[in-house]
């Protein structure tokens, strides 16, 4: 039987491919030589980068309001935007006034009083509790004292801790500080900004482009937004039902749910480790099974009532989705990444779905022009 | 005769007039829910508390009444297919007002081993509520597809 030819049309492309792969591999290797200059770039880029990303999603959050404001004829920009901007920033002043005392008081009463109690449970009673057995808590606790691996740990996570902070640190607080200015700026000139970038395409995909860019401003902001009702409705509700069943530091744990649900799927379950831990130790207040049972409702009515009603159907993405997007955002960028991972696999899925639609549209067409007359 | 399958779609102002009553009910459980984590009973007497929040609730119910009633021609001619943002806020204010309703509870010195039982009651009672008023007058699809 004689071999099937390969035509020249598919030789041909698979030698371009070959090409295109060997070049790609050299420009890796070319990059790779120049590292510390591409360091240099991607830092400089990181740095732009990071403040522009947060005035963008600060944006979403407060557009809405400033639109809905010169509905209601509040108006010029400026005066709606001052009207946000006060209002926003004097929330921020009392969210501080308010809930700072009352978070310092449960550190420092943690301090003073549990902490010497945890200390004490763990060089002697744990030893009886232990759950695999006595044996088996003297011989972890003599590899600990042979090894040093404790103090070693100690030893050299303080010095990482200061140095990643302090590289960390001043971007951040750069970012912190420039985020202000340019959500005014950014805010002010709304339209004006967004019609500029519009020029720079070309017209042929200007009105993709403006789609899609309409399209990802709407979910992105529909989730921020959501996600920031959820924070706090969430921490509320923590904090109220910590208190009423008598644990001793509902707000600190609170404040913890409520931060921490940020993290989507992961962020209650991280939140319930510390007070279940606790009242572990804890020789008054309730036990850990109420406590397990209260964050297992919790996550319930997150997952059931909360979400659905505040974040709607639109948005939801699959978990497996949402957890690769949190370890690959997460490798990227840090905590920043782990963060905005969610609205970033959202933003994937409407880039992704926003050409799913063109092409179906684009084979629709070609099919209409193909049976015409 | 054929029962048509049609939902019947309410105005503006039966829903605001749901919403309004429904926050009413429910303001003094929602302000002591909130009072309830800065320790009020500890800094106020808790009868002049009651007695303030009773007479605000009062004079809202009274003001908001009257613009209601004010406004009703209006808020009648105004119609949308659903009111997913107004259910959803009554969601949420009756979340909190059924903590609220534990905190007065807890105020009014009821046994803390109940505690569990009254929320699982009342939570019975509010799902049955919300869910019949979201079916008949907020238009809430419940079985909405993913």
């Amino acid at each position: 039987m004689r071999k099937k030819q390969i035509s020249d049309e598919t030789l041909n492309r698979i030698l371009k491919y070959l090409a295109i792969i060997i070049l790609g591999f050299g420009v890796i290797l070319l990059a790779i030589q120049f590292k510390s200059f591409w360091d240099w770039i991607l830092n400089a880029i990181k740095a732009v980068i990071i403040p522009v990303a947060l005035a963008y999603f600060g944006a979403l959050i407060i557009f809405p309001i400033i639109k809905y404001l010169e509905k209601k004829g509040v108006g010029p920009r400026g005066f709606s935007l001052g009207i946000v901007f006060v209002f926003t920033v004097g929330l921020i002043f009392a969210a501080f006034y308010f809930f700072t005392p009352l978070l310092v008081t449960e550190i420092k009463n943690f301090f003073t009083d549990d902490f010497p109690i945890i200390v004490d449970y763990i060089n002697n009673d744990l030893r009886e509790e232990f759950i695999l057995g006595t044996d088996l808590y003297d011989r972890i606790f003599a590899y600990i004292n042979e090894t040093n691996v404790i103090a070693d740990a100690v030893d050299s996570f303080f010095p990482r801790l200061i140095t990643s902070l302090s590289s960390s640190l001043i971007p951040l607080l750069t970012a912190f500080a420039l985020l202000p200015i340019l959500l005014i700026f950014y805010l002010n000139d709304y339209e004006v900004i967004s019609e500029n970038i519009r020029t720079i395409i070309p017209p042929k995909h200007e009105k993709n482009v403006a789609e899609l860019t309409s399209r990802l401003n709407q979910t992105v902001g529909a989730y921020l937004r959501g996600q920031l009702i959820l924070m706090i409705v969430l921490g509320a509700v923590a904090t109220i039902v910590y208190k009423l069943i008598g644990l001793k530091y509902y707000f600190f744990f609170g404040f913890l749910v409520g931060v921490t649900n940020i993290i989507p799927y992961f962020g209650l379950i991280i939140a319930a480790v510390p007070p279940i831990v606790y009242t572990f130790i804890a020789t008054s207040g309730p036990g850990p099974l109420l406590v397990l049972i209260v964050n297992v409702v919790l996550q319930f009515f997150e997952g059931n009532i909360f979400q659905p009603l505040i974040m709607s159907h639109q948005l939801s993405i699959h978990p497996i989705v949402i957890i690769i997007s949190i370890l690959f955002f997460g490798s990227l960028f840090g905590t920043l990444g782990v963060i905005f991972a969610s609205p970033m696999a959202a933003s994937i899925r409407v880039i992704y779905k926003f050409f799913k639609d063109l092409r179906a549209e684009k084979l629709k067409n070609n099919m209409a022009e193909a049976t015409g007359p | 005769m054929i029962k048509s399958s049609r939902p019947k779609i309410y105005s503006k102002y039966e829903i605001n007039s749901i919403v309004f009553y429904g926050t009413m009910f429910l303001f003094i459980p929602l302000v002591l829910v909130f009072t309830y984590v800065f320790d009020v009973e500890y800094k106020f007497d808790m009868n002049i508390f009651y007695l303030i929040l009773g007479i605000t609730t009062a004079t809202m119910t009274f003001i908001g009444t009257i613009i209601l009633f004010i406004k009703r021609d209006y808020l009648k001619r105004q119609v949308r297919a659903n009111y997913m943002s107004e259910f959803y806020y009554l969601v949420i204010i009756s979340i909190f007002g059924i903590l609220g309703f534990i905190v007065l509870y807890n105020y009014l010195g009821g046994s803390p081993k109940y505690l569990g039982n009254t929320f699982i009651m009342l939570l019975v009672v509010f799902i049955y509520i919300l869910l019949s008023l979201g079916r008949k007058y907020f238009n809430v699809n419940y079985r909405r597809k993913k």
